[in-house]
């Protein structure tokens, strides 16, 4: 089917969102709680556009919004600049203490007001960290409470027996709030301690004991597999030599 | 009842309101039947009924065929109204209504103005059967609407709800008869139909009284629906709250699955449907339909973008029509007296009848169905007896916690789903919260704001964040440390959650700021600008003091101080002490001479 954004037809394929069929045109779309491993999630809001449908127009999520045939799409208008800046300025005065809020703050050119700060917060909650959480399917942590309490979590804060201490939560996190320590082989993440496991070839660090153990037991592989020994590095480097017999 | 009219039937109300003022005990009392002293046909002729309305006024006992009713009655009248009343033709003068406005006591509550102008339609069983009885609902032409759907084509009979103009009643006003006829041209199965039972709205009891009043009538709006779209599932979700609710509907399933309207082949005509009850968890948000649908399913109540309407993807993915309980009262009396009877009462965009629960300070509380298109004037004032004391009408909230407050000037607006809106409130569910003039409106857009923050499911950040900061701006307002620029912010904020959050709730949470804005800047003004509270509400802001030219020292207020602030002696103006006092507000609402003033 045909859709129009900002003026440019394109192709879009049925089921897929606004924001998808823009993402393969070049046509920038700012988002914050979107990736692509996990699809939208129509929760930061941030990636409001202007669809038009039969002579009516109307604001929507483009994450979520399906395409469908003859709509017309404007991802910037003077009401979507303003929620744009109004959703960088409510964010940044809940996590100010993130160097990302930060620069969304300028780069939208919000104005300054006298909204409290909370000095020492950095998350967003955006929640990718829980869609990396149940994309690892561990599901160790997902945001609590509800309304202006909600926040990521652990149950009741305690250390958790799901987690793998994979750290794909912080991996993916874009303000850096999920505190990842390290020290003397011991990882500590969500209040729970870690022991690393050495790369067999580097001798480097590189996933916890219960990250392999789980992904032993999901994957069925033997103990000697590479991916239970090895660090991503050092797989290529073993399977760059194992081409080289081949072609040798 | 018509051919038993001779007989003399007992109604107790055992609505929510009642039972708390007494009416199981009333009710019990009269099945006691102390010393056997009167003779009823069959026990079945006391009644525990739902509600009956004017809930100021109760625990009720209708007797009828001589429609005398009984207000505020006691367990030990009981003996009393057996006596004279039952056994004998002779009323009761105290137990008797006494009209607010002529002061007379009325026999027939029926003929008062709080009942003459009110049309039942969806309440139309509520308060007259026994809600645990198939029979008493099966003598009101229960389940002779489901008969009739069955004989027709399921087309035909969503064309009737289509034509009689219905809309939802849970708020969002989308008509009925389009939702099922969207779901009824989708091909995918199984389809789902649910009933949002989670009426979370403070102080609204339209849909409980529903619930717990008749709830066969429900159980049949779902059944002709189901039959017309092709569901064999369906799920009544009601709030965690209603225990009477939850006990009403699960008695009404069991006996109509006893008797062949629920389960398989239901009356012979090869429907199979049957409904399971879902209580909710606690959350608000779950009054809104998405979120109530992922509760059903398990998952966390959080709302998702209705894109794709719940009647192409909704519980589990599947077609699924939602309504809310009113509406689906009104399914079974479209069928019965047809579409073009139903859509004669209304407006031009909203047809029949709603349900209002109107509360607040007003005379007659209670719950309250009238035409569409009636004017808050007449809801507020003829209906509901105006402003108790000698206080002033200053606003009305309509629509719940996420509604608007509407001033004076807007009273005589024709009340529909259409005018609300414009209006910068909403219809909502149908809660009406009416206030006086010592209500400060500035706190009560905190409250609400409040309300919500806790409320939001807290899943978009228009939502959350923006409720957040509306709050703190208000809590600052009403603590005396507002400024100018915070009103612009207001706006500012709340033009942006009410475009861009995710679900109903998100977009009409700052309807309590911009209506007051709108409507009642001035006291925002005041507060920030002249950091005095006119209504006396916020305590940082406010001095109360005694108006000596209109004190005649009766001392009610010196009484009830409870810092002992007032002083002066008997038949002599009185003084406040603002070192002492600590603006509890106690004096100001004692006083019937209005001599207390708010500096």
């Amino acid at each position: 089917m045909k859709i129009l954004i900002d003026g440019i037809e394109i192709e879009a394929q049925p089921g897929e969102t606004i924001l998808e069929a823009t993402r393969r045109t070049g046509i920038h779309i700012p988002t914050l709680c979107y990736h692509e491993a996990f699809g939208g999630q129509g929760s930061c809001r941030f990636c409001m556009v202007e669809v038009t449908k039969n002579g009516s127009s109307r604001v929507v999520a483009s994450c979520t919004y399906p395409v469908n045939d003859g709509i017309e799409v404007k991802t910037s208008t003077p009401q979507i600049d303003k929620i744009r800046r109004n959703i960088a300025m409510l964010l940044y005065k809940r996590a100010p203490n993130s160097l990302f809020m930060q620069t969304l703050y300028k780069e939208y050119l919000c104005t300054e007001n006298n909204l409290v700060e909370d000095p020492y917060e950095k998350c967003i909650l955006c929640r990718l960290c829980v869609n990396a959480c149940a994309a690892m399917g561990a599901s160790a942590i997902s945001t609590v409470m509800r309304g202006t309490d909600k926040r990521v979590a652990t149950p009741y804060d305690d250390a958790s027996a799901a987690c793998i201490g994979c750290a794909a939560c912080a991996e993916v996190c874009p303000t850096g709030c999920i505190e990842v320590q390290e020290d003397n082989n011991i990882r500590r993440i969500w209040n729970r301690d870690f022991t690393m496991v050495a790369c067999e070839e580097c001798g480097k660090n590189f996933a916890t004991r219960e990250q392999l153990a789980y992904i032993a037991d999901r994957s069925k592989q033997e103990a000697d597999a590479d991916e239970l020994r090895l660090c991503t590095n050092c797989r290529r480097k073993v399977l760059a030599r194992k081409l080289e017999t081949f072609n040798g | 009842m018509g051919k038993k009219s001779k007989r003399k039937q007992v109604l107790v109300c055992c609505g929510t309101g009642c039972i708390a003022n007494g009416g199981l005990d009333v009710y019990q009392a009269f099945k006691n039947n102390p010393g056997g002293l009167f003779e009823l046909a069959s026990s079945d002729d006391i009644k525990a009924t739902g509600c009956h309305g004017l809930c100021s006024s109760g625990p009720f006992v209708r007797i009828l065929p001589d429609d005398i009713t009984y207000c505020q009655v006691k367990a030990g009248d009981v003996e009393e109204i057996i006596e004279k009343s039952i056994k004998g033709n002779e009323l009761i003068k105290r137990l008797l209504y006494r009209d607010p406005q002529s002061k007379k006591r009325v026999q027939n509550l029926e003929k008062v103005a709080f009942n003459s102008m009110q049309l039942k339609k969806a309440l139309r069983n509520v308060g007259l059967i026994n809600p645990e009885s198939l029979q008493d609902y099966l003598d009101r032409q229960g389940y002779q609407a489901l008969r009739k759907a069955l004989k027709m084509k399921p087309e035909a009979v969503v064309q009737e709800i289509i034509d009689a103009g219905l809309r939802g009643r849970g708020g969002g006003g989308f008509p009925t008869g389009l939702k099922w006829k969207a779901c009824q041209a989708t091909t995918s199965t199984p389809k789902y139909i649910v009933c949002n039972g989670d009426e979370g709205d403070p102080g609204a009891f339209m849909d409980e009284s529903i619930m717990e009043g008749d709830p066969h009538n429900i159980l049949e709006g779902m059944l002709i629906c189901a039959y017309t779209v092709g569901a064999a599932k369906g799920f009544i979700y009601v709030r965690d709250e209603y225990a009477g609710s939850v006990a009403a509907l699960t008695k009404a399933i069991s006996d109509a699955r006893e008797h062949g309207f629920m389960g398989d082949n239901i009356l012979g005509s090869g429907l199979n449907f049957d409904i399971e009850i879902v209580r909710g968890g606690g959350a608000f948000v779950c009054g809104e339909e998405t979120a109530l649908l992922a509760s059903i399913e398990g998952n966390v109540g959080e709302p998702w973008d209705k894109y794709v309407f719940p009647t192409e993807k909704g519980l589990w993915g599947q077609p699924t029509v939602i309504n809310n309980v009113e509406t689906w009262s009104n399914v079974p009396l479209i069928l019965l007296e047809g579409a073009k009877k139903f859509a004669s009462t209304g407006t031009a965009g909203s047809k029949g009848t709603k349900v209002f629960s109107l509360v607040g300070k007003v005379v007659n509380t209670g719950l309250v169905e009238v035409p569409m298109g009636t004017s808050l004037r007449d809801i507020i004032f003829t209906i509901g007896g105006g402003v108790p004391g000698k206080r002033k009408f200053k606003a009305v909230q309509t629509g719940g916690p996420s509604g608007g407050c509407i001033p004076e000037s807007l009273l005589d607006l024709k009340v529909d789903f259409d005018s609300l809106g414009q209006a910068g409130s909403m219809m909502g569910s149908g809660g009406m919260i009416v206030m006086d003039d010592r209500t400060c409106m500035v706190e009560v857009a905190r409250y609400y704001l409040q309300f919500l923050a806790g409320e939001s499911c807290g899943k978009c950040v228009p939502c959350r964040e923006g409720i957040r900061s509306m709050l703190e701006i208000l809590e600052r307002i009403c603590n005396g440390g507002g400024c100018l620029q915070d009103l612009d912010l207001l706006e500012d904020i709340g033009e942006t959650v009410k475009t861009a959050a995710l679900c109903a709730l998100g977009r009409t949470a700052p309807n309590p700021v911009l209506s007051t804005l709108k409507y009642f800047r001035d006291e925002y003004l005041e507060h920030i600008v002249n950091h005095r509270c006119p209504a006396g509400v916020c305590k940082e802001l406010s001095e109360f003091y005694i108006d000596a030219e209109l004190c005649n020292g009766c001392g009610l207020c010196a009484k009830n101080c409870p810092v002992d602030a007032v002083q002066g002696e008997k038949k002599q103006p009185h003084v406040i002490d603002n070192s002492k006092c600590i603006k509890c507000g106690e004096c100001i609402n004692d006083c019937q001479f209005l001599a207390v003033k708010v500096r």
